[in-house]
C-alpha cells in the first residue's frame, strides 16, 4: 500500500459472459480493474467488441473456489462404468424396436418436431 | 516430491498432451521462457496499435477510418489480454503489471522490429494489415497448441479477430492494386520499405538455444523458418498475382527441396532496431507510450482511490 492506503495494483476479475438468456454466463478470460463497476466496463470493451451478449458478471477472483489441476488426480476420476447414466449406453433397443418394425425414438426429433412446429408458426404469423 | 521428481511428472504431463495452468507447479525455466515470449508478444500489440494509430486521422474514407480505429482498439485489446498472462507468470517474481508495462518505457523488454519502422503512405497502412499482420497471424496460429493453457485459450480469441484484420487488410491493398498507376507505385514502394522488415520479424534460421527449449516444452512447436516458409507459400502468389514485384531477386522456389530460397535481411542492422530501439520510429513510440502512461496515472490512482465509494454505492 502506498500512502493514504491506495492500494498500488488493480484487482484481477473473472468475467463471465451470458450470450442470450436461454444460455448460462459463460467464463471467457479475465481483466484487471481498480473497482467492480469499472471491470464491467473493461469486461464488455474486451470481450464483447463484437460478440453479442445480454449480461456480464464480473468476480473478484480471489472469491472462485476451484479443483486444483494436476495434484488431486481422483477428484474427477471415474471408478466404473457409467454407460447406464448415458443415452449411448442402450444401443442394443434399435435392434430389439426392428422387431416390432418400429425404430428408436430420441431426444432431439422430439425437440425438432417442436421446434418445427414452433418456427413454422412463427413464420405463418410473420406472413399473415 | 523433489524438484527432479517434479520436473520428471512435469514434462511427462507435457509430452502426454496436458495443458500447464497457471496455478500448477513449473520448473523455473519454463516461466521465464513463456513470461519473456508472452511479454514481448503483449507489448508489442500494443506497440503495434502506434504505426497503425497514425493512419486514423488520415484514412482516405469514414469506413476506412472506423475500421483502422477498430483494429488499433484490438490491437490495444489483445495487449491486455496478453499482459493478464503475463501477469499471473511474472507473480512469483515479484514483479507486477506495473513494471511489465513500463518495461518497455525503460528498455527491459524488446517489442516487434516491423513496429519500429515508418509508415508514411497509406499503403504502408495496407502493407501493414496485410503482411505484417499476415506475418503475426502464422506465428500467432502456430503457437494455439502452445502446451501453456492460458496463453493457448487467449490465442483462441486473438486469431479470431486476426481473421478480421485478415480481411481488412486485404480490402486496402486490393482497392490500392485496382487503382491508379500512382497508387499501385505506392503499393509497390510500401511493399520494398517492408519487405526486409518481414522477414525478420520471423527471427534467425538457426534454431538457438532458447528456442529449442521452448520446442521441448512444447511452448512452440514450429521453427522460425518454417513459419517463414509458410508465410513465402501463402504470400508470395498473392503479391505476384497483384503485378507487384517482391524486392528480392533470389526469391524462388526449389521444387526439389520443396522450399523458398530467398535473401536474407541484415540482421545486425535490425538486432540494433530490437535490441537497442535504434529504429527510425523507435525513439518516437517508446517516448509516446511514456506519455500515454505518466499522464494517465492520476487517472488510474483517482480510480484506485474511490474504489470504496463505488464499491458501497453498487452494494
Amino acid at each position: 500500500m502506498k500512502e493514504h492506503d491506495v492500494p498500488e495494483e488493480y484487482e484481477v476479475f473473472e468475467v463471465f459472459v451470458q450470450k442470450t438468456q436461454a444460455d448460462f454466463h459463460t467464463h471467457v478470460g479475465s481483466i484487471v480493474a481498480p473497482s467492480p463497476d469499472v471491470a464491467l466496463m473493461n469486461a464488455r470493451e474486451n470481450f464483447l467488441r463484437r460478440e453479442s451478449g445480454v449480461n456480464l458478471w464480473v468476480v473478484p477472483r480471489q472469491c472462485v473456489t476451484a479443483t486444483p489441476y494436476d495434484t488431486d488426480v481422483d477428484w474427477f476420476a471415474r471408478e466404473m462404468d457409467r454407460k447406464y447414466r448415458e443415452a449411448g449406453g442402450y444401443p442394443e433397443n434399435g435392434r430389439l424396436w426392428k422387431m416390432y418394425k418400429e425404430r428408436v425414438l430420441h431426444l432431439d426429433e422430439i425437440v425438432e418436431d417442436l421446434h418445427g412446429e414452433k418456427d413454422k408458426r412463427k413464420n405463418e404469423s410473420a406472413s399473415s | 516430491m523433489s524438484i527432479a521428481d517434479k520436473e520428471i511428472r512435469f514434462m511427462e504431463r507435457i509430452k502426454a498432451g496436458y495443458k500447464i495452468e497457471a496455478t500448477d507447479w513449473m520448473p523455473d525455466e519454463y516461466r521465464k521462457l513463456l513470461l519473456k515470449l508472452i511479454h514481448m508478444h503483449g507489448i508489442s500489440e500494443i506497440m503495434g496499435a502506434l504505426p497503425e494509430k497514425e493512419w486514423v486521422p488520415k484514412a482516405p474514407t469514414l469506413k476506412r477510418k472506423l475500421a483502422i480505429m477498430a483494429k488499433v482498439q484490438d490491437e490495444m485489446g489483445h495487449g491486455q489480454l496478453l499482459l493478464r498472462v503475463a501477469e499471473d507468470l511474472a507473480a512469483p517474481f515479484g514483479r507486477t503489471r506495473e513494471d511489465l508495462v513500463t518495461d518497455v518505457i525503460h528498455g527491459r523488454v524488446k517489442f516487434h522490429n516491423v513496429f519500429h519502422m515508418e509508415a508514411p503512405t497509406w499503403a504502408d497502412a495496407g502493407i501493414i494489415g496485410w503482411l505484417v499482420d499476415g506475418a503475426a497471424i502464422i506465428n500467432q496460429a502456430a503457437l494455439l497448441h502452445t502446451s501453456y493453457g492460458p496463453y493457448a485459450r487467449v490465442l483462441k480469441r486473438i486469431c479470431a479477430e486476426e481473421s478480421f484484420h485478415m480481411q481488412h487488410g486485404e480490402s486496402i491493398i486490393l482497392t490500392l492494386a485496382g487503382g491508379t498507376d500512382d497508387q499501385r507505385q505506392m503499393l509497390q514502394d510500401a511493399l520494398n520499405r517492408w519487405w526486409e522488415s518481414l522477414l525478420f520479424f520471423f527471427g534467425p534460421v538457426e534454431v538457438t538455444a532458447s528456442a529449442q527449449r521452448m520446442i521441448d516444452y512444447g511452448i512452440r512447436t514450429k521453427t522460425n523458418e518454417e513459419l517463414r516458409q509458410q508465410f513465402f507459400t501463402k504470400y508470395v502468389p498473392r503479391i505476384r498475382s497483384l503485378g507487384l514485384e517482391v524486392p528480392d531477386p533470389k526469391l524462388s522456389y526449389d521444387e526439389e527441396a520443396k522450399r523458398w530460397i530467398w535473401t536474407e535481411p541484415d540482421w545486425e542492422k535490425f538486432g540494433r532496431v530490437v535490441k537497442e530501439n535504434q529504429g527510425p520510429k523507435s525513439q518516437q513510440r517508446v517516448d509516446l507510450r511514456r506519455f500515454a502512461h505518466e499522464e494517465q496515472q492520476w487517472v488510474r490512482e483517482a480510480m484506485l482511490r474511490s474504489r470504496k465509494k463505488t464499491v458501497s454505492m453498487i452494494v
